[in-house]
């Protein structure tokens, strides 16, 4: 049980880590429509489609 | 479509994919390496996929757009997963891999659920938005999982060879879109990231095509003398 407890505190220590992280390097912008990609394809010209029509 | 140093970038990426699976096969570590190896099968049907959307569409419409960021959500997802393959290989011996499969899992409900309640308040087309969300969460968690992968490497004398080598490189090319990320938000110069970008995105089939090629199951090395400092 303690060790279960121990692994929700760690990975809970990853999220905060990794969103305190994004949220530096975008200068706390951190919902700008920047691109992080996973592959050489060429990125799309704009940002995301995300507003309702 | 895009310019030609763009789509040479991207034919190399797909070469240098291509050339993984192939020297996986030839080495006899396709199946030992089964994760990496999906990860690139599955970005060589998402660069079809795209390539297809381009073509028709061009790249300023929407359908390139969502072709593009739906199949990164899943190639995220998929480099996430192949990460969790490393970790496991490096925890194996330890007995460790019940508690990493359940750190794994409860890490990406928790990206999940915090993506949710990032976009769930807009207005916007909420799978569009959370698709997009999660990839780039998803993202940063890995390059955090990364470094602490390393840190256990260092730690438990890990002389694996191929594995060093593997998260070595995951840990650069993670840094190298962070620092592309953090590009993109200081400058306006967008052109300049964009073929930046596609070019890190060689970087990790690159280095991790070498290492297949280059060194057997079996080699061995000291990952403590890569830290050693020259006097």
């Amino acid at each position: 049980m303690s060790r279960k407890l121990a692994a929700l505190a760690l990975v809970l220590a990853i999220l905060v880590c990794s969103m305190g992280l994004k949220t530096a390097i975008s200068h706390g912008n951190a919902g700008s429509p920047v691109m992080i990609a996973n592959s050489p394809a060429p990125a799309p010209i704009g940002p995301p489609p995300v507003k309702g029509k | 479509m895009p310019g030609p140093l763009a789509l040479a970038i991207w034919y190399v990426g797909i070469a240098l994919e291509i050339a993984f699976v192939v020297c996986s096969i030839a080495r006899k570590s396709f199946f030992r390496y089964i994760f990496l190896n999906a990860y690139f099968l599955l970005a060589l049907g998402s660069d079809a996929g795209r390539y297809f959307f381009l073509n028709k569409f061009g790249q300023a419409s929407d359908e390139y757009r969502y072709a593009y960021f739906y199949t990164d959500a899943l190639l995220t997802l998929a480099l996430y997963v192949a990460l969790i393959s490393l970790y496991s290989r490096v925890f194996g011996e330890l007995r460790f891999n019940k508690y990493v499969r359940f750190g794994a899992v409860l890490l990406l409900l928790g990206t999940a659920v915090f993506s949710y309640a990032v976009v769930v308040q807009s207005e916007q087309i909420l799978a569009t938005t959370f698709a997009y969300e999660l990839s780039q969460n998803l993202y940063f968690v890995g390059l955090v999982l990364t470094y602490i992968l390393w840190g256990a490497v260092l730690k438990l004398r890990e002389t694996r060879t191929r594995l060093v080598q593997f998260i070595l490189a995951l840990g650069l090319y993670f840094s190298a879109y962070a620092a592309c990320y953090a590009l993109t938000n200081l400058s306006s110069r967008y052109s300049v990231v964009q073929y930046l970008s596609g070019a890190i995105g060689c970087l990790l089939p690159l280095a991790w095509t070498v290492t297949m090629w280059r060194y057997a199951e079996e080699s061995r090395l000291e990952p403590a003398r890569l830290l050693a400092v020259a006097r």
